[in-house]
């Protein structure tokens, strides 16, 4: 069976999708038939690869629209996916493209030292004698130390697609909750902070991120780490923030949420009536009435107490 | 086949048209559907990033007692269904977390134990799952209406928990559409993020992505979204106003719940699905 | 768009002080990879080094200590995709935190055993002394080290340590290394000139001993570059990939530094000790970890034999890497393998262990066999042969307590180095530990160099080195097509000649056969087919570059292999199985003669201290 992958091409300003087709064999990867193509049909083709086993990050592309390493997909399981013989090979999105398949990394950096990249260790540790961490702290961030920066998290982000000014990669969200959550560090609110200003909340929690990550890192969770932290820290005076509180303290109020009060909550009175005329647009259609009650889950005492007694083995976590 | 429905809030507030409609269908459908009794929110993907535990423990709550009740759970909600599904995977795979959130359980006088005999799962899933359930039930087929399926995100995302088909290439939707007589159409945006979550905090963007699948469906000819999710459907319903702004479009389309397009197909009425409830482009919406 | 396009210009000279671009025609810079100043023309490195793996980040990190330093790290990729990534296992270094019987000697003696004592006992004493304050030190920079009950990073015993010395993180030993260390670059605004390929080490003065800066090719603009610098640090990595898809190190372990090296006069030394490991997958040369056969995979031929009796009926499996390496060999030539030429191989049973075991110990290898092989190992043997790990050999490392080489200001680091404390076999998680130690001290060297002498190189040489190359970039990717075979299939036929000829056995005639058909290569070579025109990220002439260097560092494997006649480490010859002490207890070290390129074969005296060389037993 042959495969058509259909290449989209960018050299020298010039755009084009060109179609090539190679012969389907067991076992190969995306890689190897971009491979093949550069060495026996169009040696023009340009892509970036080093280890081709999964660990240097350099082979992610996009593939019918979703960021995959190259090096480590197979086409007959994609084939498989898709149920088609034709497959559709686009560079990593919410990348700059220099030529092909090739994207520039060096925006991605200036966005990595945004967030104070590295551990500042407590002063009773050295160079000459390192550090000390139990195991269990070590547990606390050993995920997130398996980002290999090959893009593929923020490729299909739906935040960064819109507007990547105020917010940061995904791969950074990762980098951040490994150092805020490595219990070497003195100063965790150092990075939070930076996080915080760059955009921690704006996270649409699409969870793109995690089910493009070819590592299992899930950084919408790392994501989600971060934002706890900061209530940690202290540093959750924001609207984000104070909308996911008024959520959460509308579990131990009602038990469920009360829409009609969630923006003053949020976004403070004044804001919120900025609002003015949705709320009366729903109000017509009846989605909203100021007037109504919110009824009180008759359990919620119970529900108080397990909220509480939760909070309190957080705690005691940390 | 009988579920513990777990409504989600907005269903009790802003949605209310979708459990209406969802009633009505499931009654017809032999569906049965039992309200898990003094459920709470499941944290609307807000909760955890306030406290993940607190946030555990209450959904541990909420499947406790569909697992008393003996049912497996139902829900109508993308959100609702993430949430509630990840709290489950974790306590099925983390002895030691399970008995951490029991502790808590019992220590603040919840009757039940979590034990992880209720699977969850989401409306959709389970008219995909069975077919049957909608044959000789379609009096009135969509014929050929141009339908554009919005799933949305977190009935598809992360794979390991929302298991059902490939989250990267979904077809059930689609395949349900066309089940009900309609022309499920492809449109651009379909896999965009309506961005209900983030709506304070980036609210420029999440207009502009509102504005963009609207119009994106619309340019695809389609004559109606639909969608699994109702947070989905608040977001692109309400804003679709503020969304067409933020694009430039003129586009005007209704934006239907799943539940209220079968109902359509069933040969329910407008307002026997709460249609006249919607914010947007009531007039456009065609019915043979 | 527009202005993001290269477009072409013409000036009249680069500025006079900084980096020098060939004459005649530039592309405006596409992006940040290259620093601004450089883009300016306004700076003359005093350490610039070549390659971003662990030991040129650990070399940049050292030398930028110096504020007034002005530091880079040049790569032709960015940085953290280097082979340094892939190391699984750990970095060796005595701090008795698991082990507190573990000493100094004992990781020096491990060391010079493991080399097959062609290590230089100096230089091991040395590097066994500082591998512990290095483990330390990566801890306070932020490594995520795998920890023990009392706090500290835990440390394993990997095979042919006497004592259990190797911190780790997971099985990714070396990818949390070089990101510990990007971290600390980022934190300490080290240049990366990033995407640039060295091309060339310039050089002037009357004897050629006075270095000029770096002629370099950006790739994003075709742009060429001479990159003034005092001194430089070449710590480009291994050479691996003279086997191609016989080996386990990535794409870009083409031996660049050390052609460039060998060129300005330093040599190449002991360039025939290359590792062979004996489970790579037949399929592409990817390797199947050690665990595999520790945890119970047995090794099958065509007929079905568990051949491991005739080789070694105590160990079987279990034996040493060379043996089982030079079993499998002879397995495939003796036409008792599976698969063909290149792909030939035996076969690796895992059906013998409970899946449930595979699964939990031995994840990563069912995922690669499913992947690339399409078996599921639970269920049927997996093909695999010999797959080249490690280039022992490397530039030569004059002096060891500064990295220095031979040519002045020239410094090297890492496994494009030769220092030698890998002999002729590399003791197991040693290559980590090599790169911190000895990219911190060439680091530190270049430093002093930089600071007690100043630049006295010519801009004009600079300026014609990148003349000759621009030259040539426009003549050879402008070549018609039908002009000679491409630059693939020159590689393939070379891999052909090396696995078969000066792979895994060895002997005289073949060896010769592989001189000649690597001269005829070479003459092909001289008029391939490279097929892209185009200056902006040209990957076909990147390519063609690493062809040429592959092409010279497989010349120079095959004279050091039959010069050495004798087996000792990685270096085995059928005609002379036995090792020989007392001829060859001596490095290998080849020249490229500057003015006619021919390879002249010298030797230096294994330096001994305190360990007698002993017949080799595990």
């Amino acid at each position: 069976m042959d495969v058509k992958l259909r290449i989209h091409r960018f050299v020298e300003g010039r755009k084009w999708i060109q179609d090539y087709t190679v012969p389907l064999t067991t076992g190969m990867t995306v890689l190897e038939a971009l491979t093949q193509i550069k060495e026996k049909q169009d040696p023009t083709l340009s892509f970036t690869c080093s280890c081709r086993s999964s660990i240097c990050g350099a082979c992610a592309v996009r593939v019918n629209g979703n960021a995959e390493l190259s090096c480590e997909m197979l086409v007959e399981n994609l084939v498989k996916r898709y149920d088609t013989t034709e497959l559709t090979i686009e560079p990593l999105g919410n990348f700059r493209v220099i030529r092909d398949l090739i994207v520039d990394w060096d925006p991605k950096y200036a966005r990595i030292k945004k967030i104070k990249p590295t551990v500042q260790p407590k002063q009773e540790f050295s160079a000459e004698t390192g550090c000390l961490q139990s195991p269990a702290d070590f547990n606390k961030y050993k995920k997130y130390a398996g980002c290999i920066l090959c893009g593929s998290c923020v490729s299909e982000c739906n935040k960064n697609t819109l507007n990547q000014k105020d917010f940061l990669d995904p791969f950074v969200f990762v980098k951040a909750e490994k150092l805020v959550a490595d219990s070497r560090d003195r100063s965790p609110e150092e990075h939070l902070k930076a996080v915080v200003d760059a955009g921690l909340w704006r996270c649409f929690n699409c969870q793109e991120c995690t089910a493009k990550c070819p590592k299992g890192l899930d950084p919408a969770g790392a994501i989600e780490k971060l934002k706890a932290a900061t209530f940690r820290y202290k540093l959750d005076d924001n609207v984000g923030a104070r909308h996911a509180k008024a959520i959460y303290d509308d579990i131990s109020e009602s038990g469920t949420l009360d829409e009609s009060k969630l923006n003053i909550k949020s976004e403070g009175f004044f804001a919120a009536g900025l609002r003015a005329p949705m709320a009366l647009r729903l109000m017509h259609v009846g989605k909203m009435n100021p007037l109504d009650k919110h009824p009180v889950n008759p359990e919620i005492d119970t529900i108080r107490s397990i909220v509480k007694h939760a909070e309190a083995a957080s705690k005691e976590e940390e | 086949m009988k579920f513990a429905l777990f409504p989600g809030c907005v269903l009790e507030g802003a949605a209310a048209e979708a459990y209406t409609s969802l009633k009505k269908v499931c009654g017809k459908l032999d569906i049965e559907l039992e309200e898990i009794p003094n459920w709470t929110c499941c944290g609307a993907s807000h909760a955890q990033g306030v406290d993940d535990l607190a946030a555990l423990a209450v959904n541990a709550r909420n499947i406790s007692i569909a697992e008393h009740m003996g049912l497996d759970i139902m829900t109508v909600c993308n959100t609702c269904t993430l949430q509630l599904r990840t709290a489950k995977q974790r306590l099925d795979k983390d002895k030691e977390l399970r008995e951490k959130v029991n502790g808590i359980l019992r220590d603040s006088g919840h009757p039940y134990e979590y034990k992880g005999t209720s699977k969850i799962t989401h409306f959709l899933w389970v008219l995909d799952d069975h077919p049957e359930l909608l044959e000789g039930r379609i009096t009135r087929p969509l014929d050929g209406m141009k339908v554009a399926g919005y799933y949305g995100c977190h009935i598809l995302r992360p794979q390991e928990i929302m298991d059902h088909g490939d989250g990267k290439h979904p077809e059930y939707l689609e395949r349900l559409i066309r089940r009900l007589g309609g022309d499920a159409v492809w449109f651009d945006a379909n896999r965009k993020c309506c961005g209900f979550h983030a709506q304070l905090a980036a609210e420029h963007d999440v207009l502009t992505v509102t504005g963009q699948i609207v119009d994106s469906a619309d340019r695809a000819g389609a004559a109606a979204i639909v969608t699994p999710c109702p947070l989905c459907q608040m977001q692109l319903d309400m804003y679709e106003p503020e969304g067409r702004d933020a694009v430039g479009s003129r586009a005007e389309i209704p934006v239907l719940h799943l539940q209220q397009l079968i109902g359509f197909a069933m040969g329910m009425s407008k307002e026997e699905v709460g249609f006249n409830r919607h914010v947007s482009a009531q007039e456009k919406l065609k019915l043979g | 768009m527009s202005r993001e396009i290269s477009r072409r210009t013409f000036i009249k000279g680069a500025a006079a002080a900084g980096v020098v671009l060939a004459a005649g025609s530039y592309f405006t810079w596409n992006g940040r990879n290259i620093p601004e100043k450089v883009q300016r023309g306004d700076v003359t490195y005093d350490v610039l080094i070549i390659g971003s793996g662990g030991a040129g980040m650990r070399a940049a990190l050292a030398a930028a200590e110096d504020k007034n330093l002005k530091v880079a790290v040049m790569t032709k990729l960015i940085p953290t995709r280097s082979a340094s990534t892939m190391a699984q296992g750990g970095m060796n270094g005595v701090t008795g935190v698991t082990d507190p019987n573990d000493s100094v000697e004992s990781h020096t003696f491990d060391t010079i055993k493991g080399g097959d004592y062609l290590c230089d006992q100096d230089a091991v004493e040395y590097f066994a002394e500082r591998a512990g304050a290095n483990i330390y030190e990566m801890d306070y920079m932020g490594y995520p080290y795998n920890r023990q009950a009392d706090g500290h990073f835990h440390q394993r015993k990997m095979g042919g340590h006497s004592h259990a010395r190797a911190s780790y993180f997971e099985d990714r030993a070396g990818h949390a290394m070089v990101h510990t260390l990007f971290e600390q670059c980022l934190a300490h605004d080290i240049d990366f000139i990033s995407e640039c390929q060295m091309l060339e080490i310039s050089m002037s003065g009357e004897k050629e001993d006075q270095l000029n800066g770096v002629v370099a090719i950006d790739m994003r603009t075709g742009n060429l570059l001479g990159i003034p610098a005092k001194s430089i640090i070449i710590a480009t990595g291994g050479y691996g990939r003279a086997y191609w898809i016989r080996t386990s190190n990535p794409y870009s372990s083409t031996g660049d530094g050390i052609v460039a090296g060998m060129n300005i006069g330093i040599p190449f030394k002991d360039p025939e000790m290359v590792q062979f490991h004996p489970t790579g997958l037949s399929a592409n040369g990817v390797l199947l970890s050690e665990s595999s056969r520790s945890e119970g995979a047995l090794l099958i031929n065509k007929n079905g034999e568990r051949f491991m009796s005739k080789y070694a009926p105590e160990k079987m499996e279990l034996a040493t890497r060379d043996i089982v390496a030079r079993a499998i060999a002879t397995e495939i030539e003796q036409g008792r393998g599976v698969g063909e030429g290149i792909h030939a191989g035996v076969y690796l049973d895992f059906t013998k262990i409970p899946p449930e075991r595979v699964h939990e110990r031995l994840g990563q290898v069912f995922d690669l066999s499913r992947r690339f092989a399409g078996v599921d190992i639970t269920k049927e043997p997996v093909p695999i042969s010999p797959t080249c790990h490690y280039s022992m050999g490397g530039l030569e490392m004059a002096d060891f307590h500064t990295g220095a080489s031979r040519v002045p200001g020239v410094y090297v680091a890492g496994e494009c180095s030769c220092v030698s404390v890998h002999g002729a076999n590399r003791l197991g998680a040693n290559s980590l530990s090599e790169v911190l130690v000895f990219g911190h001290t060439a680091g530190d060297g270049a430093a002093d160099y930089a600071r007690a002498n100043s630049y006295a190189g010519s801009q004009d040489k600079l300026t014609q080195d990148c003349q000759k190359w621009k030259d040539r970039f426009d003549e050879v990717t402008n070549r018609p097509e039908g002009c000679g075979k491409t630059v693939p299939e020159i590689r393939d036929a070379m891999v052909n000649t090396m696995w078969f000829k000066a792979g895994v056995f060895r002997e005289e005639n073949q060896l010769n056969q592989a001189t000649q058909e690597l001269r005829a290569l070479e003459e092909e070579y001289a008029h391939c087919y490279v097929g892209d025109p185009s200056h902006v990220y040209n990957t076909a002439f990147e390519q063609y570059v690493e062809l040429g260097n592959l092409l010279q560092i497989s010349h120079a494997i095959v004279q050091g292999a039959l010069a050495r006649k004798e087996s000792r480490g990685g270096h085995t010859r059928r005609d002379f199985p036995k090792r020989d002490d007392k001829n060859f207890l001596k490095h290998t070290l080849i020249f490229k003669d500057k003015k006619t390129g021919e390879y002249r074969t010298e030797y230096k005296d294994v330096v001994i201290t305190k360990y007698q060389p002993k017949e080799r037993k595990y």
